[in-house]
């Protein structure tokens, strides 16, 4: 059915899923310097609308409206940024060490986008709590 | 079907039905604007709302049947949900437009405000004729 809560809920999820995307970034800038980090990065998948269980079973799922589901972290596949640093007790026999293959200027790239993200999704729950308030002022 | 309510009312009620729709729909597409591949979507149905407000009679079908496809007036009209054509792939498949969404949905939201309003005033005054014009002292 659709209501104003199906928006708020795909709004939610939107919320939801930009905050996990902050919270690998936040891990990726901490871990720019860490021996052995690989980049994470968020799979996001946009998922139908379910207000329960029932409604599944019933087969009353609105296809339409769809919210946003991170359904995996993956580790980047980017190999590894070798540093020579031959004193390091990890360092290979030619002298080298594997670093993170973290760029911190797309991770703040990143960071803006999911911030920016955020924002409108908040706005869009906003616009939803608004019209829902103008409707039962109807009543008074 | 003769009800208290008259066919304003019935099509703003419908209107607001619709707005609340659209307002899922842009909701979902603000929601998955960073989900790779996915399309954005679009509600319509101002159009066919409008073509079921012409009262103009030589646009109007005439049916001899009740099964025949006909006007049913604007409390039938359904939005029409699509992938937006016009939308702009990314390098990921996906086409929300971020800044075109947030502009629908405060678009969107004026005109449910509108709407409400319009039916608020269509509501006093039956309020007004109910109570003989003597509103509720």
């Amino acid at each position: 059915m659709a209501d104003f809560f199906s928006s708020m809920r795909v709004s939610a999820s939107g919320l939801d899923a930009q905050m996990k995307r902050m919270n690998t970034i936040s891990s990726n800038i901490a871990n720019a310097e860490s021996q052995g980090y690989k980049r994470k990065d968020v799979e996001m998948t946009a998922t139908p609308d379910r207000e329960s269980f029932g409604d599944i079973l019933q087969n009353k799922v609105d296809e339409n409206t769809q919210g946003v589901l991170v359904t995996d972290i993956r580790e980047d596949s980017k190999p590894q940024r070798l540093v020579y640093k031959p004193d390091d007790p990890n360092a290979n026999p030619d002298g080298y060490i594997e670093m993170p293959n973290v760029n911190p200027v797309q991770e703040m790239a990143n960071m803006i986008s999911a911030q920016r993200s955020y924002e409108a999704n908040v706005t869009a729950i906003s616009a939803a709590t608004q019209m829902a308030n103008k409707a039962i002022e109807l009543g008074r | 079907m003769k009800s208290f309510f008259d066919p304003t009312i019935r099509a703003l009620n419908q209107n607001l039905n619709l707005r609340e729709e659209n307002q899922n729909i842009i909701s979902g597409n603000i929601a998955n604007a960073d989900t790779p591949g996915y399309k954005a979507k679009t509600a319509n149905f101002e159009q066919a709302m409008r073509d079921a407000l012409d009262l103009s009679e030589n646009v109007k079908l005439e049916t001899s049947d009740h099964e025949h496809f006909g006007s049913k007036g604007a409390e039938a009209v359904q939005a029409d949900i699509y992938d937006d054509p016009n939308g702009v792939e990314s390098l990921d498949g996906n086409t929300v437009d971020r800044a075109a969404e947030m502009a629908k949905m405060k678009e969107n939201q004026v005109l449910y405000n509108a709407s409400i309003e319009a039916l608020r005033k269509k509501i006093g005054m039956l309020e007004y004729g109910v109570s003989e014009g003597g509103g509720n002292k």
